[in-house]
């Protein structure tokens, strides 16, 4: 009995032990390249077959500073982000009014066609899109970059906030109601508390969209409008590994800011974009 | 007066509707349009048609490998990302210790920009990283791996940066999961294995496959990681940039490659949801 009882607990922890291996493997799969990078940016005369590097420096940031103008970068990039931010969210607010409060014909048509940007590879329509801004001057704008973004975010904005209206309870509003009051009241104590949340986790997901865009930026980028994402592929390009390495340490921390914030509010699945039903 | 009153909330719903519709006409329709025109137009001028954009590509001797490469790249990814989101998936269902954590991890390389995670990943896998210098330390290996710009590294990278979309929908249905089918399962004598093979995983296709179409989207879209980590291997997206990247700028050229990819992946979707709506066995 207590042979049996020993066998089953070797069989079980070594269960465990198995599944722990697997989870410490992918926690090192997922963040060793982000220690790689934080490494190599303070990292100095790092050659060879070395582990760690040597010498520690604070070089690479301050060339970071000084000759990739990291601060007007960041400045662009959050610019744009805020411009785009707004404007989605702007666009998703009565769309998703609409589509969550009324009833309209071909509603799950009409949520694809909008879902649509999601779908087709960016780079096909982005190339219509910068030749519309070559004509309209908007290249090198950060109107025009945000404005580019949009497409990609407002979708989510307005998948988001739909839900969001969706999940409103008609009885709170009559309740509201019949406590007298008015529709102004109503609006302002009632529904903007209730639907904050999810302009909020909508506001977080087209930042991260926005921060985070290559395809589109790069196509209607100029001089002036360099963002964080094209200025480190353009760094990559010219080799300086170590630069890049600082560039994006820097780059990375809004990215960590909005996964705090993530793991604070939202439920994580609607990151991925709500494409259940596809 | 009737009619009136009851026309009132339908011009306000389209009316709501519009500013969506505007975005969703003026950021994507019209740039389609102006790419289809576009890709049959003759380079550098706005008239006459021609369809030799189309035809010069298709009957280079590169292209079937240009396209070929995008489909293996994005089809190997979209299935490694099953295998593993299905093991992650699994095992996190049971909680472990600590499983918050790894599912916040699992959403680290969605909201990490993507070229960062790749220049991560090139750090990690490249002859002096980590990776290869943990290889060296067995005999048998005796010069570095080449990991980065080979086509299998390519894959670990997609499905590095791409798995998350698979394994948040597997989760998610997973744990939506009634627990009283699986004991009914356990009670009817199905041994764990049986279980998992006869009842979870029919079970959850559905969601793994909706993860999985994101999944491969995501892979066959992919634009920056090919382009930085791709080295001699383009994939479709990089391209179609390739052509509009030095002056003078191939617009058509770029635009009919770009039809192609959007026509492949529309047509690919329709066969994957075919499977995909398929009643399960």
């Amino acid at each position: 009995m207590t042979l049996m009882r020993q066998y089953l607990r070797a069989v079980f922890n070594a269960r465990k032990l198995l599944i722990y291996t697997f989870l410490l493997c992918f926690a090192l799969a997922i963040y060793l390249p982000f220690l790689m990078i934080v490494l190599r940016s303070i990292g100095k005369e790092w050659f060879g077959k070395l582990w760690l590097p040597p010498k520690l420096t604070l070089d690479w940031y301050r060339w970071a500073v000084e000759v990739t103008n990291i601060v007007d970068i960041s400045k662009n990039t959050l610019i744009i982000a805020g411009l785009a931010v707004i404007m989605s969210t702007l666009v998703g607010i009565p769309t998703g009014w609409a589509f969550g409060r009324r009833r309209i014909p071909g509603k799950e048509l009409l949520m694809s066609m909008i879902l649509l940007p999601r779908m087709i590879p960016p780079i096909a329509y982005a190339l219509g899109v910068a030749q519309i801004f070559y004509r309209l001057h908007l290249i090198n704008t950060h109107f025009g970059v945000a404005l580019s973004h949009v497409a990609v975010c407002a979708p989510y904005a307005i998948l988001v906030l739909s839900a969001t209206f969706e999940g409103l309870d008609e009885r709170v509003l009559e309740a509201a109601a019949v406590c007298g009051a008015n529709p102004l009241r109503t609006f302002f104590h009632v529904i903007v508390p209730l639907i904050l949340p999810g302009i909020l986790s909508s506001m977080i997901f087209t930042f991260t969209t926005s921060y985070n865009e290559f395809t589109l930026t790069l196509l209607t980028y100029g001089k002036d409008t360099v963002t964080l994402p094209v200025r480190t592929y353009l760094a990559i390009g010219e080799g300086y590994w170590e630069v890049t390495s600082a560039m994006s340490v820097i780059l990375v921390i809004p990215s960590l800011i909005v996964l705090f914030l993530i793991q604070k509010q939202v439920a994580p699945e609607k990151l991925v974009g709500g494409f259940k039903g596809v | 007066m009737k009619r009136g009153a009851k026309a009132r909330p339908v011009l306000i719903t389209l009316l709501m509707l519009l500013p969506g519709w505007a975005i969703f006409f003026g950021l994507f329709f019209y740039p389609m349009m102006i790419t289809v025109v576009r890709s049959l137009r003759p380079e550098g001028e706005q008239v006459g048609w021609t369809l030799e954009h189309y035809v010069r590509f298709l009957s280079e001797p590169r292209a079937r490998g240009v396209i070929v490469l995008t489909f293996v790249l994005s089809i190997a990814s979209t299935l490694c990302s099953i295998a593993f989101s299905l093991v992650l998936c699994l095992v996190l269902r049971r909680k472990p210790r600590g499983h918050r954590f790894f599912r916040l991890t699992m959403l680290v390389p969605r909201v990490v920009p993507g070229l960062i995670g790749a220049l991560g990943l090139l750090l990690l896998l490249g002859s002096r990283g980590w990776v290869n210098l943990f290889l060296l330390q067995f005999p048998f290996i005796r010069e570095p791996v080449q990991i980065n710009y080979t086509i299998p590294g390519l894959i670990l990278f997609y499905t590095w940066l791409y798995f998350p979309f698979t394994a948040v929908t597997t989760l998610s249905t997973l744990e939506s999961l009634d627990p009283a089918i699986e004991e009914a399962a356990d009670v009817a004598g199905a041994n764990r294995w049986q279980v998992l093979r006869h009842v979870i995983v029919p079970l959850i296709m559905p969601g793994i496959l909706a993860g999985s179409i994101l999944t491969f989207m995501a892979a066959f879209g992919a634009f920056s990681i090919p382009l930085i980590a791709g080295g001699n291997y383009r994939p479709l997206a990089v391209e179609i940039y390739r052509q509009i990247d030095f002056t003078p700028a191939r617009w058509s050229a770029a635009s009919a490659r770009a039809m192609i990819m959007a026509l492949l992946q529309v047509i690919f979707l329709t066969i994957y949801m075919r499977i995909l709506r398929r009643p399960a066995r």
